[in-house]
C-alpha cells in the first residue's frame, strides 16, 4: 500500500464537520477531500444557505463522493408541551426530510436548554421516542447528545438514562468529548454504555482547564474548540477514544470543532490540522492496523 | 406464513383471546383494502382476475378501479402521479397502501400522530370521503377506515359497474392473511417497534415458523373480531444481497385447502413456482411473479 493510500485508510474512520470551515459548501467539501477525508458531518445551515438552494447542496454533497457521517442539529426538542411541542415536531420533520435527502443515516439531537421544557426524565424520554418513531420510515437513527449546558440533561450519563427509558431501537447516544471534559464527567462511565447504542462520537478539545459556568462552556464551545491533540485534554481524549474502542464502538468519529480562528484561515490549512489530528488518533493513540478491523464497510451477520 | 398461530390447538377449555383496549389501542379490525399503484391498470387487472378477483366499481373522480372477491377488496390506482410516486420511478406495479379498519378513524389517526406517525395530505374531491393516511414502509401509505359495517366507503367514493355482481364469491375460500414487507439490512427492530408502538402488533416467537416462505419476523395485529387479525412479515435482505429497498412486497392469501386452491387458480391461468426452494404443498404455495413485481402467496388457513 502506498503511504498516501495508507494514510487515507488510517483516517477513514474520522471526518470533519462543515461547521469548522469558512466559505461555500463546495469549497469545504473539496478541502476535506483533498486532506484525505472520506466522510463529512453536515450542518443544516450549510445546505439551506447554498445559493442554489437545498437541491443544489444535496447534489454538491453527492458529487463530492464524501459519505455523510450524520446531519445536525435538532435543538431543544424534548420536554415541551402544547403548541411548543407541535412546533418542534414540525421542525424535527423538516430536519428528518433534509437528512433523508442527503442520505445521512444519523440525525444529531442536542439536549434541551429551554426553561420552558419539563425536567421530568420520563417526559423527555417519551418525546425522544416519538422523534425516533418519526425517523423510522426513513431509516434514520437519532443520536441524542447531552450538551454540557443542557438544563436537565448535561452529561452523557443522564442522556444514557433517558435513552434507556425511551427504549427505541433507532434512538441512541451522541457522545461529544467537549461536553465530557467541560462537565468533567468521569470516563469510567463509558464502561456502562452499550456500544451498539452509541450512534455518533464527536471529538474536540479546548485550551482551558476549567469551564465552571454554563456561560463559559457555551462561549468556549461555540468559539474556541480545537482539534484532538491541540488542546489541554489530549490525555483524556486519548483515554476516551481507547475506552470506546475497547468497549466495541464501531461507528464514526467526527471533529466537531467550532473555532473563530479557523473560520478566518484558508480551508486547506484547517483541513490539514484536522488530518494531523486524525492521524494522531489513528496511528499514535489507537494504533489501528490495516485493514482497520472496525471500519470494514462490508455487511456482517449479527447474532 | 401459516394460520397455525391463529388457530392454536385447543387445550382443556377453548382458548379465549383477550382483547383489551390496551392491547388494541386503535380498535383495529383487519384490512379494508389493499391498494396497488400502476401505470398499466389493464395488465394488473388481468392478473387479479386470474387470481379470482372481479372488477366491481369505478372511482367517481380518479382513475381507480375496485376489484373484489369474498371479503377481499383490492384497489387499483392508475392515477399517473400516484403510479409514478409509489413505484419510485419504476414502471412495475407496487403495493402502494393498506387500509386498516379501525373503531374510530379520527381517534386512530390522532393516536398514531401523537406517537410519531407522519400524516399524508389527502386529495378528496367534493362529496368524497376524506380518508386519513400516514406514511408506511417505502413510501407506501396506511389508511384508516371506520365505515365498514353498516355501509362502506365504496358506496360513497365509487360507482358500481352496471350489471356486475357486487359481491363475487371467493375462489377456493380465499381470504386475507397478511402482508410481506421487505426491509433494509438490520432494520427488523426498527419496524417491530414502529408497528408495536402505533398499531399494537405482537411479535410471534422465532421458533414458530410455518408455511413455505418462513423467513424474517412475523408480527400479528390485534383485532376486535379475532378472525380479522392479520400478519405482517418483515424480511431483511440476505447479507450477499445488495437490494436494501423497503417496500410492501406481496400479499398473503389464506385458503382452507392449498392444493385445491392451487388447482382452481391454475384452471384460471395462474402459474405457481415449483422449485426446490419453493413449491406447492399443503402448507402453502407461491405464484410466479407477474408484471415484474406482483406475487401472491397462498397459506393454509381455516378461516371462512
Amino acid at each position: 500500500m502506498s503511504p498516501k493510500r495508507a494514510s487515507i485508510e488510517a483516517i477513514s474512520g474520522f471526518g470533519m464537520d462543515t461547521i469548522t470551515l469558512a466559505g461555500p459548501l463546495e469549497a469545504k467539501l473539496e478541502a476535506m477531500k483533498a486532506a484525505g477525508f472520506s466522510q463529512v458531518m453536515l450542518k443544516a445551515n450549510d445546505l439551506v444557505g447554498h445559493p442554489g438552494g437545498l437541491g443544489a447542496a444535496v447534489q454538491a454533497v453527492k458529487d463530492s463522493g464524501l459519505r455523510g457521517t450524520g446531519f445536525q442539529v435538532l435543538r431543544d426538542f424534548e420536554g415541551l408541551s402544547g403548541h411548543l411541542h407541535h412546533y418542534k415536531v414540525d421542525i424535527a420533520k423538516s430536519m428528518l426530510e433534509m437528512c433523508a435527502a442527503l442520505g445521512c443515516k444519523v440525525l444529531l439531537a442536542c439536549s434541551s436548554t429551554s426553561a420552558h421544557a419539563s425536567q421530568d426524565l420520563d417526559h423527555i424520554a417519551r418525546d425522544l421516542r416519538k422523534l425516533a418513531m418519526l425517523a423510522i420510515p426513513f431509516g434514520i437513527r437519532i443520536a441524542y447528545e447531552g450538551l454540557s449546558w443542557g438544563r436537565t440533561v448535561n452529561e452523557f450519563t443522564t442522556a444514557w438514562d433517558v435513552v434507556c427509558r425511551a427504549d427505541c431501537p433507532n434512538l441512541g447516544l451522541g457522545i461529544d468529548s467537549f461536553h465530557i471534559f467541560a462537565a468533567k464527567t468521569s470516563l469510567e462511565e463509558i464502561d456502562y454504555l452499550d456500544p451498539s447504542k452509541i450512534f455518533l462520537v464527536q471529538l474536540a478539545d479546548f485550551m482551558w482547564q476549567e469551564t465552571k459556568t454554563f456561560e463559559e462552556r457555551m462561549a468556549t464551545a461555540r468559539t474556541f474548540r480545537v482539534f484532538p491533540g491541540e488542546g489541554v485534554h489530549s490525555e483524556q481524549l486519548a483515554e476516551l477514544v481507547l475506552k470506546l474502542d475497547a468497549l466495541g464502538y464501531e461507528g464514526d468519529y467526527s471533529f466537531e470543532v467550532f473555532n473563530d480562528d479557523y473560520q478566518q484561515m484558508p480551508l486547506p490549512v484547517v483541513a490539514e490540522r484536522a488530518r494531523r489530528s486524525a492521524l494522531w488518533l489513528a496511528e499514535d493513540v489507537m494504533r489501528r492496523s490495516m485493514p482497520l478491523p472496525n471500519q470494514m464497510r462490508l455487511k456482517t451477520l449479527r447474532a | 406464513m401459516s394460520d397455525f398461530l391463529l388457530n392454536p390447538q385447543e387445550g382443556r377449555e377453548p382458548l379465549q383471546a383477550s382483547f383489551s383496549d390496551a392491547a388494541n389501542p386503535l380498535g383495529l379490525d383487519g384490512i379494508e383494502f389493499i391498494e396497488y399503484a400502476t401505470s398499466k391498470p389493464q395488465a394488473l387487472g388481468q392478473v387479479l382476475e386470474m387470481m379470482g378477483f372481479r372488477p366491481v366499481a369505478r372511482h367517481r373522480s380518479r382513475e381507480v378501479l375496485l376489484y373484489r372477491q369474498g371479503g377481499l377488496n383490492v384497489v387499483v390506482n392508475a392515477n399517473p402521479v400516484d403510479a409514478k410516486g409509489a413505484g419510485h420511478g419504476s414502471d412495475v406495479p407496487s403495493i402502494s397502501a393498506m387500509a386498516l379498519r379501525v373503531r374510530d378513524a379520527r381517534a386512530a389517526y390522532h393516536y398514531v400522530l401523537e406517537r410519531g406517525a407522519w400524516s399524508v395530505p389527502t386529495h378528496a374531491e367534493v362529496m368524497e370521503l376524506n380518508i386519513p393516511a400516514i406514511h408506511g414502509a417505502g413510501g407506501s401509505r396506511i389508511y384508516f377506515v371506520d365505515r365498514y359495517k353498516d355501509f362502506s366507503i365504496y358506496d360513497v367514493d365509487f360507482v358500481p359497474i352496471p350489471s356486475v355482481d357486487q359481491h363475487p364469491p371467493a375462489t377456493a375460500g380465499i381470504h386475507f392473511f397478511g402482508v410481506v414487507q421487505y426491509i433494509g439490512p438490520e432494520r427488523s427492530n426498527d419496524w417491530i417497534a414502529f408497528y408495536e408502538e402505533l398499531f399494537g402488533t405482537e411479535l410471534i416467537p422465532d421458533e414458530q415458523r410455518f408455511g413455505i416462505m418462513p423467513k424474517g419476523t412475523l408480527l400479528r395485529t390485534p383485532a376486535l373480531d379475532p378472525s380479522q387479525r392479520f400478519m405482517l412479515q418483515l424480511i431483511e435482505p440476505e447479507i450477499h444481497v445488495v437490494d436494501a429497498d423497503e417496500r410492501l412486497q406481496r400479499i398473503g392469501l389464506g385458503v382452507p385447502d392449498v392444493l385445491e386452491a392451487v388447482k382452481a387458480l391454475r384452471a384460471l391461468g395462474v402459474e405457481f413456482v415449483e422449485t426446490q426452494a419453493a413449491h406447492t404443498e399443503q402448507r402453502g404455495a407461491i405464484s410466479k411473479t407477474y408484471l415484474g413485481s406482483v406475487v401472491f402467496e397462498l397459506v393454509h388457513s381455516e378461516k371462512e
